[in-house]
Order: C-alpha cells, then structure tokens, then sequence
C-alpha cells in the first residue's frame, strides 16, 4: 500500500478552490495581502500580583486609610485641645490621595471599550445621584428627617457599581 | 458595522483571550467587537487587521443602511 494511492473517501479528499484548475474561468480576486508586520506580543501573565496587582494596591491603600483615620480619630479624642489638632484630623487625606492616585492609574490602563463603559457609568452615576439627592432634599423641605452629606458620596459609589453592571451588560 | 474576526480567529484557532492578549485589550471587547455590539477605533481597526495579515475591508464590512454617504465624493476619474 503506497502512498500514492488515492484517498477512496471523496469527503476525506482536499478541498481545492475554483480557481486553482488551469482550466478555470474563474479568476481568483484576493488582494495582496499587505507587508507581513510583527505585532509586539505581550508578555503571558506572570503571577497573582500582576492580575491583582491594581486591586491589591488599592485593597492596601485603603487598608491604610481606616488605619490612619481610625488612629487621628483616637488621638484626637484624647486631645481635644492640643495646637497640632489640624494636622492630626486633616492626616487620612494622605492615603486618600494614593487612594485617588492608583485609582486613576487604573482608568487610564483601561481598553477604549472599558474607557467608554466607564464614562457611561460615571454619567449615569453623577445624574442619579443628582437626581436622588435633589428629590430627597424636596421633601426634606416638607418634613423628613435631615440626612448628613456623607451620604452622598457611598450613593454615588454604589450608582457608579449599577451603571457599570448595566453598561458592561449592554456590551456583552 | 458587520466583520469577519470570528471566522478568523478560527481559522487560526485562537481563542478569544489569546486575540485580546496581542491585541492588549480585554476579552469582553474582543467579544463585543466580534458580535458587533461595539465598533473599534481606527488605531484598533488596524491593529486587528495587521494581526490577522489583511486589509481592514477584508475583516470589516461597512454597514451601508447607515446614512453617511450622501453621495459618493467625486473621485479623480469622475473630474
């Protein structure tokens, strides 16, 4: 049995196209494909800290943050009088901006698509926060209980979380 | 806009994480191009269409209900 004998299965034979047969009318219509160019491949995902490593930052500076509020809220309880108090109270802010810092980083890591769902979130987060807050403060006007502006903030972090959610779906 | 990037991606039996890899997106975008829920940027277009070795009109076909041809721009051979 030599390897030239032909394959008795046409289903298992070669798909030649039209026009590769010299008798062929058709004319083949491929345009040239254009001068080969190696792409720069990414290296492959070394570990958990690279994934990670965004939310482990984040994760860290935010740790840092209750640490350092938790602390400045202690001292200053026991001093309430002392000349350094500013400093004391205004201290957390300091994680606060790493917080902000890694925070934007990540955004401009982004994919173009993500950059857009991102801003769809953050606009839909920033209208119904608006929206919430004034229609509460309407009926604050009327007699419900004032509600302190810290609020504001968590509100609009758990709209911004919703809006991705639906943003990132309307992609899928 | 309508595009061939499944056919091709199989062709070459990549998944959809190994395209978003070379392509240094995420799968999700891969996704949303290939079921043409989201229309890339031209940089990204290209980047597509050297990865693939072809023409972009070779991966993407425009979408010709779009209203965005009010009449053809005179062409050399029509001055």
């Amino acid at each position: 049995m030599s390897e030239q004998q032909p394959n008795p299965d046409p289903a298992e034979a070669p798909i030649e196209p039209l026009y590769t047969h010299p008798a062929s009318p058709f004319l083949r219509t491929d345009s040239t494909a254009p001068k080969h160019v190696d792409m720069p491949v990414l290296p492959a995902v070394a570990s958990t800290w690279v994934t990670y490593r965004t939310q482990i930052e984040f994760g860290l500076a935010m740790l840092a943050y209750l640490m350092i509020l938790v602390g400045s809220v202690t001292v200053l309880q026991s001093n309430p009088n002392a000349p350094w108090r500013y400093v004391v109270a205004v201290l957390p802010v300091v994680p606060a901006a790493l917080v902000l810092s890694i925070f934007v980083r990540a955004l401009t890591h982004l994919d173009e698509m993500q950059k857009r769902i991102q801003m769809q979130a953050f606009g839909f987060s920033l209208g119904a926060t608006a929206l919430l807050t004034f229609g509460y403060g309407f009926l604050e006007g009327v007699g419900l209980p004032h509600l302190s502006w810290t609020f504001v903030l968590p509100l609009m972090a758990i709209l911004w979380g919703v809006g991705t959610a639906i943003f990132t779906l309307r992609y899928r | 806009m309508k595009n061939r990037l499944r056919v091709l991606r199989a062709e070459l039996d990549w998944s959809q994480a190994h395209l978003a890899e070379r392509l240094g997106v995420s799968r999700q975008t891969v996704n949303a191009i290939e079921t043409g829920k989201y229309d890339p940027s031209l940089p990204l277009a290209f980047t597509i269409a050297r990865t693939f070795n072809r023409h972009i009109e070779e991966i993407f076909e425009f979408n010709e209900k779009v209203p965005a041809a009010r009449g053809l721009a005179p062409t050399r051979a029509g001055l």
